[in-house]
C-alpha cells in the first residue's frame, strides 16, 4: 500500500463525520451509529465488556461463598444469588469450636513452609549448577528433571504409600509410630520432590543472569565456591528466590492428591486444611455454611499472597514455563 | 579462642574439601540432594509401580502382592475383566472400566484445555492493555489460579448442590441437568469441567500474557499506519507471534488436566466421574487390588507420555523448540 494514498476506511470515516445528518435517535441507536463511523469505540466497548465479564466470573463465586457462610443454618435452602438469607457471622467462630480448624490450618502452614524451605535450598544448589556450570551430562540430567514433571502423582503413589506405611526401626527415636504415615514428612517430602523441577527452572534462569565477574570477584576475595553462591549469587537473585518460594508455598498449600491420602484425616495426625474443610461434610450433618466459612478462612492466606506478590507469580510462571 | 578456630576449621573441612574438586565433581555433588529427592520420590517409585503391575492381586493376605503374572493385569484391564468396583458411567456395565476412565480423562483434557485456551486468551488480552486499575484487574483474574483445589471444589459443590446452590435450578431450567447432578456422571462431568475452567483459565492467561508481552510493540504502530483494524492486528501480528507460547502452555495444561483427581474426589466423587487417577485410588482403597491399581497408574503415565510425544511432534515444526 502506498503511503500517500489514504486508506479507504479512513476516507469513509471522514466522509461519515462530515455528512452525518442530524437525526433524532435514541441512545442505543446513536451509540451504534457512532460505533460504525468510528470502529475504535466499538473495540473499546468490547474491551470494557470483556473486562467486566472476566471480573464477574472470577470474583462472583467468592462473593456467593460469603453469602452462604453468612446464612444461618436453618435458612440454607433460601440463599439467594446476591443476598444471604439472614445474617449470621457466627459461622466464622463456629468452624473453630466445632472442629479444631485452626489446627488444620497450622498443619497446612507448617507443611507448606517446610516444603518451601527445603525446595529453595535444594533447588538453589541445582539451579546454580544448571545455570552456571558446564559439565558432562548437563543436558541429560536437566532432561531427567523435566521428565519428572510429566508423570502423574498417581504413578508414584502406590510404592510411596507402601514405603510410608512401613515401620522403619531407625525412625523410632523421632517418630512414635515408626512409620511416616500420619506425619508431615509423608506430605512435604513427596511434594517437595514433585514441585522441585519448577523451582529449579526458575532459579536456573535467574542465577544464569548474574554476570560472571561478580562471582569471580568474590572468589578472588577468598570465598569458597559455596560461599560465592550463598553470599553473592543468591542475594543478587533475591526476586527469583522470592518467586520460587511464593509459587512453591502456594502449590504445596493447594495440593490435594498427597495431602488427602497420606494422613487419616485427624488434625492431631497432621492432616492438612483440606481435610478440615471436607470434615464439615460428614462428621455430624452436612454443614454447608461452615464449609463455606472454612473455605473463606482457608483461602485468605493465598489470596493475600497473590495480592502482595502478584508480579512475582506472573514473572515466575512465565520464566519457568518459557525455560522449560 | 584457639578451640573456637579449631571447631570452625572442623566445620569448614567439607567446604574446603569441596574446593579441591574439579568443576564437574563439584557440580555432581551439588546436584546430589536434588537427585536424591527425585530418585526416592519419583524415579524409584515409577520403576516400583511398573514392577508391582506385573504381580498378582492378593486381596486377603497381609502382603497385597502375589506372584509374578506378567502383563495379565494389563490384559484384564484392557478387556474389561479387571475386578474394580463398577462405575455408573455406563449403566449397562458393558464398557470396560478402563475405557470409561480413558474416555473421561481424555474428554476432560481436550475440552478443558480448549475452553481454557480460549478464555485464557481473552483474559490475557485484557490484562495486557494499559488502563487505570490494571493491577487490580490482574489480581482478580489470576486469583482463581492460586485457590486450593479443595476450595475450588467446595465452591462448585455448593453451587450445584440442590439444597443450597442456585446453579442446578438454572441448568435444569435450561434442560441440561437432571434431578441430582452431583450423582449423575454426565452432569457431574460438566460441573467438574466448569470448575476446572474457572480455576485454570487464569494459568493459561498468565502464560499467554508472557507471549503477548514479548511481541514487539512497534509492529502494532506499523500496522496502525497501514490502516489495519484491531482485528487484523490480532490476526496477522498477535496470533502468529504468540503461537509458540500458546502451544507450550497448552502442553502444560494437557499434562496437568490428565492428572485430574482432587477436584473430582471433592465434588462428585470418583465413582461418578472415574478419571484414570481416580481409578488408581479406587482400586487401592475400595478393593485392595494394589497390583491392578499399579497397572492403571502405569498406564496413566504411558497415556500422558503418548500425548506429550504427540504435542512435541507437532511442536517440532514450530519455532517453540521445547528444550
Amino acid at each position: 500500500m502506498s503511503g500517500e494514498e489514504q486508506h479507504p476506511d479512513l476516507e469513509a470515516q471522514e466522509r461519515a463525520g462530515q455528512e452525518e445528518p442530524e437525526l433524532d435517535r435514541g441512545i442505543v441507536e446513536a451509540w451504534a451509529a457512532r460505533a460504525i463511523s468510528n470502529p475504535d469505540r466499538a473495540y473499546k466497548a468490547t474491551f470494557y465488556l470483556a473486562t467486566f465479564f472476566f471480573l464477574v466470573t472470577t470474583l462472583f463465586p467468592f462473593y456467593w461463598l460469603l453469602m452462604v457462610a453468612l446464612t444461618p443454618r436453618g435458612n440454607l435452602s433460601d440463599v439467594g444469588v446476591l443476598t444471604p438469607a439472614g445474617f449470621n457471622p457466627g459461622a466464622f467462630v463456629e468452624i473453630f469450636t466445632r472442629l479444631p480448624f485452626h489446627r488444620y490450618m497450622f498443619n497446612s502452614f507448617l507443611i507448606a513452609t517446610v516444603a518451601t524451605v527445603l525446595v529453595l535450598f535444594v533447588a538453589s544448589l541445582a539451579g546454580y549448577v544448571f545455570g552456571r556450570l558446564r559439565f558432562r551430562g548437563r543436558n541429560a540430567l536437566l532432561l531427567s528433571v523435566l521428565v519428572t514433571s510429566f508423570f502423574p502423582p498417581a504413578a508414584f503413589f502406590i510404592p510411596l504409600n507402601r514405603l510410608f506405611n512401613t515401620n522403619i526401626d531407625a525412625l523410632r527415636p523421632i517418630l512414635s509410630a515408626g512409620s511416616l504415615y500420619n506425619t508431615p514428612y509423608a506430605i512435604f517430602i513427596p511434594l517437595s520432590a514433585l514441585y522441585l523441577p519448577l523451582s529449579i527452572f526458575i532459579l536456573m534462569t535467574f542465577y544464569s543472569q548474574i554476570p560472571d565477574g561478580l562471582e569471580d570477584a568474590a572468589r578472588v576475595e577468598g570465598t569458597t565456591r559455596l560461599g560465592a553462591l550463598f553470599r553473592v549469587i543468591v542475594p543478587l537473585s533475591a526476586p527469583g528466590v522470592a518467586t520460587a518460594g511464593v509459587l512453591t508455598f502456594i502449590t504445596v498449600y493447594n495440593e490435594y492428591f498427597f495431602s488427602s491420602l497420606m494422613t487419616d484425616g485427624r488434625p492431631q495426625n497432621w492432616a492438612p486444611m483440606l481435610e478440615g474443610v471436607l470434615r464439615f461434610q460428614g462428621e455430624f450433618e452436612v454443614l454447608f455454611n461452615l464449609m463455606a466459612a472454612a473455605s473463606i478462612v482457608a483461602v485468605l492466606p493465598v489470596a493475600i499472597l497473590v495480592i502482595v506478590a502478584q508480579e512475582k507469580i506472573v514473572s515466575g510462571l512465565t520464566a519457568g514455563a518459557v525455560k522449560e | 579462642m584457639s578451640t573456637d578456630t579449631s571447631d570452625r576449621r572442623l566445620l569448614l573441612r567439607p567446604v574446603h574439601w569441596l574446593e579441591t574438586k574439579s568443576e564437574a565433581v563439584f557440580a555432581y555433588i551439588l546436584l546430589a540432594p536434588a537427585f536424591l529427592l527425585l530418585a526416592v520420590i519419583a524415579f524409584f517409585p515409577l520403576v516400583q509401580t511398573f514392577r508391582f503391575s506385573l504381580l498378582a492381586d492378593e486381596t486377603a493376605a497381609a502382603n497385597p502382592f502375589g506372584g509374578f503374572v506378567g502383563f495379565e493385569n494389563y490384559a484384564a484391564l484392557l478387556t474389561g475383566e479387571a475386578l474394580i468396583p463398577q462405575q455408573f458411567l455406563d449403566p449397562t456395565f458393558e464398557t470396560p472400566l478402563l475405557q470409561q476412565a480413558l474416555f473421561v480423562t481424555l474428554a476432560f483434557a481436550i475440552l478443558s484445555v480448549l475452553f481454557e485456551t480460549l478464555i485464557g486468551f481473552g483474559q490475557a488480552l485484557v490484562i495486557d492493555q494499559e488502563f487505570y486499575g490494571r493491577r487490580w484487574v490482574r489480581v482478580a483474574i489470576i486469583i482463581p489460579y492460586a485457590i486450593p483445589i479443595v476450595i475450588q471444589a467446595m465452591i462448585f459443590f455448593l453451587m450445584f448442590n440442590p439444597t443450597v446452590g442456585f446453579a442446578t435450578d438454572f441448568m435444569q431450567a435450561l434442560g441440561i441437568f437432571g434431578q441430582n447432578p452431583l450423582a449423575t456422571p454426565r452432569d457431574s462431568f460438566i460441573i467438574v469441567l466448569v470448575a476446572d475452567i474457572w480455576k485454570t483459565a487464569a494459568f493459561m492467561a498468565l502464560l499467554i500474557l508472557a507471549g503477548l508481552q514479548s511481541v514487539d510493540r512497534g509492529l502494532y504502530d506499523v500496522a496502525k499506519v497501514s490502516g489495519a483494524s484491531p482485528w487484523q492486528q490480532f490476526k496477522y501480528i498477535t496470533l502468529p507471534l504468540v503461537a509458540p507460547a500458546l502451544l507450550v502452555a497448552m502442553l502444560f495444561r494437557t499434562m496437568d488436566a490428565m492428572r485430574i483427581y482432587g477436584l473430582i474426589d471433592a465434588t462428585a466423587g470418583c465413582q461418578t466421574v472415574p478419571s484414570m487417577s481416580c481409578l488408581v485410588i479406587t482400586a487401592l482403597q475400595e478393593t485392595r487390588r494394589w497390583a491392578t491399581g499399579s497397572s492403571v497408574a502405569f498406564l496413566t503415565a504411558v497415556v500422558i507420555a503418548i500425548v506429550v510425544l504427540i504435542y512435541l511432534f507437532g511442536l517440532r515444526d514450530t519455532e517453540a523448540g521445547v528444550t
